[in-house]
């Protein structure tokens, strides 16, 4: 029988002194870093092209975010991933191969929620053979989504080696529906795949911090291969299974996102978009060797990655490549830091 | 004496089909065998203009940049890493190359073409020797660190061609790709002396066993004294040197660099031509034979495809089954249930010859 | 005390693996508001019984009976809802979550399908409170000492009132106020009537805290006694057997005689090396031609003194010297160009390379030596391979076989002939003759004392106290992390006088040189 304590009074630490233990506490350092990134970024974008409008507007917000939405999805995803100290090197291959089933289908007069679903459930397909191959057949995850990697992107030349545009009126009306308030430079628009991003960011938010499925996930990428949790009567397996068809589900949806953007599926599309997708989670302060991480730091990596294309444009390397070699130093340099930080811990 | 020893020819077959080489050369008998079948004159090789020619011919051509690049790929896997830098590596070496002809005033000259030979790389030397850099002292995983050169370095690549396909005209360079030499495609010997070399510098020496120890057992290798760190970056180094070669073999007989497209997933086709060799994907045992045989495979199985009607397209789907299927076959679970039943039989067998050998 | 009944009721346990055979019809009782200690050196069965308590392992023979009903657990969490829980030596909790989770999660409170912070933590704080541990709920657990950890995991235990609570080596990290500060809460529980099952090999606390033992060996139960019945030395006795059986008989002690003096330097002298947590500073010196041996249970430290004088591990404290100069051996190496040879006791993960040839197994280290580039070559290696595999009776004699193919027993032979081939100056073997026939044992003891006479310096590691006795001419007690007393070997150092060294506490006043 447990004896009654009388419950402790409640706290009566000031709220200033708990924000700042909270900001103060080890684990969220990555995340500091990288909302002082944007922050950074930010003041040095007013600072050059502020000009009569100003640079930080709600139409800088809403570009950030109807062209990025995909971009928030996949990293999504890889967040629940990579913090189980796995990675999924697939999701940019997948997102090519539902923009392509989603082009095929449509002319074929399937009606369009059934469309978007198997587009979707591909998504959760791949990732589920990934799942497989790693919780059961114990091979490395960069191995096993490496494999499905090819295998989507196999999928996707065999459909169609060509761009196929997209001409549907009900896909059409998705794309251009929206809701705007404001005008000019305050305009503010949101329209349906910036919906999607953030629902599905809130719903990813209670998935990883307020469930135990999101603590079980914490739990696998402490590094014992899930065994302290295993012997605390969590279910490992199935967890992990559940994390890569929920990266792979993820990448179904972005691939329609995608297919919204740019109103066509090519076979080519997303090469190297997992790394984008890698480069958002690990800006946002997640550890890639897995562990720890935070959804809304994932949403500050896809907004520092966003607003690197908008800087470097402006700056007038518009051209493709700069992005590329950008984002491969700054991923570079994050992960060195990241090494820097957990190699002082141990 | 026991009579349980099996007879000659029984021992010799076993020893020929448990040989790693094995069933590799026999599927590739069996793709020239059916093509030849299904297209007469396709195992013919004729002498034109003074070289040797024919479908097979084509394909020992066609199989050497992925050869090259398997070379250093399967040096890199067997430490248990991986390298998926290559295209990338591809497109800056011939990007180099080309702009240095493009930029100089006597690009027909060979001297000029062996500089800008040498240029290409090199610097595809200097970027190997980066992510064994990142990979060795930096301690960033292998998948990672080659992903961002994979990457930036496209980004890099479309830099130095400015986002234009550079194509010049230099005959010198070009015999790189599209000349003959004692008959056979230049790739050919290229890529047969780069073989030579990889070999001899992996088994003449012992660079090619601490490799190996390293994948096997990294502990343990450790405590028997093998300096990882060093072994490590010198496989980087080669797969990245090799990859720089591969581009501009490929690309030699277009003299076109198409930064964007040149070397796209050409890290598949090297991953495949190792795994099929034999080698395991999660590190240890190498074989270089073995991937030469895989190359081959590789390459015949595109010409089979189109010999055979099916659509190109669906090769690379058939590519990533490949690869897939033999992953799971040689995860760690598979291999112990195997390995489980073996050492069953071989303790049996040891056993049966215990009993029989005369007490001492 | 006997009158009431046992919580837990193991009877006949037996659980084989391919080829051996874990535990042999064990019997085990546990009562609540009793602390009972399982004794037994490593490989004696002691975590395997706990793994079979645990749903870990499925038992092949026995019946396991909690609170008077037949169980047979199949996985950890049947094993947890039927009250049982561990805490275990690596602490085994999430370290990258707080305090709060860890000691509650499997029981969040919740909101909906949310779960409730707030509560949780507050909750977490009583069941911390009620175990009298003052931590913020909410730090993260890997931020804090292994001790307050643990006293963390203990809480969880609580949480879901655990009948049992299985504490595995709960005080190997742990200083001296620390183990107290637990031993205080254990006994709350205690009070409590939690039944406490303590693993342990620090004979002091065992004897502070139980109340009962059990001990086992070579997977077999050896008996159940009493604390306050059972003096430490039969304790000891009890637990480490008498290994010469294996011998099979024996026909007079042999008792390797020191050399008359040593005038020169030693070979190897370590002077203060010690390293956290793992050894306590020592001084340690082998001359030309001496072999020196260290006896110890198992976890007392003389695996990590070993390596700290091979540079597989670094030292936080101490210098090495060798010929009387200083050197830095910090990687195996720098040892091997040194001449220092180490073989280590878990040829699995440390010495096995399975996938290569028996051949290239025994001339790696040579090779190593050689450096990358330099290959040695084959008619060298052939030759080497060669002698050893005859000099140690290899079998089967088939240098390209696999390693892996090979019985444990020749895989440790090869190993050992991988050092040997180095032709060291120092050789330090740790449990050299582990898993190897009767008659291998001997001509490995004597090809060892051949290379001695020859001027090699030996360190001989093993926990067969006759072998130990028959090679060396120098005995070191290890005991608890700390390098003890050093005995001069001769006809009245026996092995129970060996057991005696090692049981006996620093309360029974230091060693008098034998």
């Amino acid at each position: 029988m447990t004896t009654v304590t009388a419950p402790r009074t409640p706290s009566t630490t000031p709220t200033w002194k708990k924000v700042l233990r909270r900001a103060s506490d080890r684990r969220y350092m990555p995340v500091a870093g990288s909302v002082l990134t944007l922050v950074l970024m930010l003041v040095i974008g007013e600072m050059r092209y502020g000009g009569s409008n100003g640079f930080v507007t709600p139409r800088l917000l809403s570009n950030l975010l109807v062209d990025n939405s995909y971009l928030l999805v996949l990293a999504i995803g890889m967040t629940f991933v990579i913090i189980t100290g796995g990675i999924d090197l697939s999701v940019g291959a997948v997102v090519a191969l539902t923009g392509l089933v989603i082009a095929t289908l449509l002319p074929m007069g399937l009606p369009l929620p059934v469309v978007l679903l198997v587009a979707v459930l591909i998504g959760s397909v791949m990732g589920l053979i990934i799942g497989v191959m790693v919780q059961y057949f114990h091979i490395q995850p960069f191995i096993a989504s490496l494999g499905v990697m090819f295998l989507a992107r196999g999928l996707a030349n065999a459909v169609s080696v060509n761009s196929l545009g997209i001409d549907h009126p009900g896909f059409s009306a998705l794309v251009s529906w929206n809701i705007s308030v404001g005008e000019k430079s305050q305009q503010f628009k949101l329209n349906a795949a910036g919906l999607i991003a953030l629902v599905l960011l809130a719903v990813a938010f209670y998935l990883l911090h307020y469930s135990r499925f999101g603590r079980t996930v914490y739990g696998v990428g402490v590094g014992d291969g899930g065994n302290a949790i295993d012997l605390m009567g969590l279910r490992t397996g199935r967890t992990v299974l559940w994390v890569y068809v929920i990266s792979g589900t993820c990448a179904g949806i972005a691939g329609i996102l995608f297919a919204m953007y740019t109103k066509s599926g090519f076979n080519l599309t997303g090469i190297g978009m997992e790394l984008d997708a890698i480069a958002a989670v690990v800006i946002g302060g997640t550890i890639l060797t897995g562990g720890g991480g935070y959804i809304l730091g994932t949403a500050v990596g896809v907004a520092v990655y966003g607003l690197i294309q908008v800087l470097i444009s402006r700056e007038g390397l518009g051209e493709a490549w700069w992005t590329k070699i950008f984002i491969g130093v700054i991923l570079l340099a994050f992960v060195i830091l990241q090494r820097f930080l957990t190699a002082r811990r141990r | 004496m026991s009579t349980t020893t099996p007879s000659p020819a029984v021992d010799i077959a076993r020893r020929v089909t448990q040989h790693k080489l094995f069933w590799p050369v026999v599927a590739l008998l069996v793709l020239l065998v059916a093509a030849g079948v299904r297209s007469p004159g396709f195992l013919s090789v004729t002498v034109q203009d003074g070289h040797l020619f024919g479908q097979v011919i084509d394909i020992m051509r066609g199989a050497a940049t992925p050869l090259l690049l398997a070379l250093g790929m399967a040096l890199v896997i067997a430490t248990g890493g991986i390298d998926l830098s290559v295209g990338a590596v591809m497109a800056i070496s011939l990007a180099v190359s080309l702009e240095y002809l493009d930029a100089s005033s006597s690009a027909g000259e060979p001297a000029t073409a062996v500089v800008a030979v040498a240029l290409g790389v090199a610097v595809a030397l200097v970027l190997g020797l980066f992510n064994g850099f990142m990979v060795t002292v930096l301690g960033i995983q292998p998948f990672i660190a080659t992903m961002i050169l994979m990457v930036a370095g496209r980004g890099i690549a479309m830099l130095i061609t400015k986002g234009q396909i550079t194509t010049v005209t230099a005959p010198p360079f070009k015999h790189i790709g599209s000349g003959f030499f004692l008959g056979l495609p230049m790739p050919v010997i290229i890529a047969a002396v780069a073989f030579v070399v990889v070999v001899l510098v992996v088994r003449r020496t012992a660079l090619g066993m601490l490799l190996e120890s390293i994948g096997i057992n990294r502990e343990a290798s450790r405590l028997a004294g093998v300096q990882a760190r060093n072994v490590t970056w010198f496989a980087y180094a080669v797969s990245g040197l090799l990859a720089g070669l591969a581009g501009l073999v490929y690309g030699a007989p277009t003299m076109a660099a198409d930064a964007n497209n040149i070397g796209l997933m050409k890290e598949m086709d090297a991953i495949m031509c190792v795994v099929l060799g034999g080698t395991s994907l999660a590190g240890g045992k190498f074989y270089m034979g073995g991937t030469v045989v895989g190359a081959l495979i590789l390459t015949t199985i595109e010409r089979v495809v189109i010999i055979f009607h099916i659509p190109s397209q669906l090769t690379p789907l058939f590519k990533a089954v490949v690869i897939i299927a033999v992953c799971i076959a040689q995860s760690p679970v598979l291999l112990q249930k195997i390995n489980m039943s073996r050492l069953r039989r071989a303790s049996r067998r040891q056993a049966e010859i215990a009993n029989q050998e005369v007490p001492a | 005390m006997d009158q009431r009944e046992p919580v837990v009721e193991m009877t006949g346990i037996t659980i084989e693996f391919p080829g051996v055979k874990a535990l042999d019809g064990v019997d085990f009782r546990l009562y609540p508001g009793e602390v009972h200690a399982l004794m037994g050196e490593n490989g004696a069965g002691k975590s395997t019984l706990i793994k079979a308590l645990t749903g870990v392992y499925a038992i092949n023979g026995g019946r396991i009976v909690v609170d008077g009903v037949e169980r047979s657990f199949n996985n950890t969490s049947e094993a947890q809802e039927a009250g049982i829980s561990t805490v275990y030596q690596e602490v085994n909790l999430v370290g990258n979550l707080s305090v709060a989770e860890n000691v509650m999660l499997g029981h969040e409170p919740r909101v909906g399908p949310f779960i409730n912070w707030r509560a949780m933590r507050a909750k977490a704080r009583e069941y911390l409170d009620r175990l009298h541990v003052d931590v913020h709920p909410g730090t993260e657990l890997s931020s804090l000492s292994v001790a307050v950890q643990q006293l963390c995991a203990i809480a969880r235990a609580t949480v879901v009132d655990a009948k049992v609570l299985i504490l595995d080596e709960p005080t190997s990290s742990l200083q001296k106020n620390e183990v107290d500060e637990l031993f205080a809460v254990v006994r709350e529980l205690k009070e409590r009537g939690v039944a406490i099952l303590f693993v342990s090999h620090f004979l002091d606390q065992v004897y502070e805290i139980s109340d009962r033992m059990t001990v086992l060996r070579n997977g077999k139960l050896v008996g159940e006694y009493m604390t306050a019945e059972l003096p430490r030395l039969e304790l000891v006795s009890k637990m480490i057997g008498r290994a010469e059986d294996e011998l099979g008989s024996i026909e007079e002690r042999a008792h390797r005689v020191a050399a008359a003096t040593h005038d020169t330097a030693p070979r190897v002298q370590a002077l203060g090396l010690g390293k956290e947590g793992r050894i306590e500073p020592f001084d340690l010196s082998i001359y030309p031609g001496q072999i020196v041996g260290l006896v110890g249970l198992l976890g007392s430290g003389r695996t990590e003194a070993a390596r700290l004088l091979y540079g597989a591990d670094r030292p936080d404290h101490g210098e090495l010297r060798l010929d009387g100069e200083t050197v830095r051996l910090h990687t195996p190496n720098a040892a091997l160009r040194h001449d220092v040879a180490f073989s280590s006791e878990d040829r699995k993960r440390e010495g096995i390379i399975g996938d290569l040839t028996v051949r290239e197994n025994i001339a790696l280290a040579v090779q190593t030596v050689r450096g990358v580039w330099r290959r040695v070559p084959k008619k060298e290696v052939d030759e080497i391979v060669e002698r050893y595999m005859k000099a140690l009776n290899i079998y089967p004699n088939n240098p390209n076989m696999l390693m892996k193919n090979l019985s444990g027993g020749n895989q440790q032979k090869v190993l050992l002939a991988r050092w040997l081939a180095t032709a060291p100056e120092v050789l330090i073997l740790d449990e050299p003759t582990r898993g190897i026939d009767v008659g291998a044992k001997a001509e490995v003891q004597r090809l060892v004392i051949e290379l001695a006479d020859r001027g090699m310096s030996v360190l001989f590691i093993s926990s067969e106290f006759e072998e130990v006795l028959r090679v060396s001419e120098r005995v070191r007690i290890v005991r608890d992390h700390v390098m003890g007393d050093e005995l001069i070997n001769g006809p009245e150092v026996t092995p129970e006088v060996l057991i005696e060294r090692i049981a006996r506490t620093p309360a029974d006043g230091e060693g008098e040189a034998a």
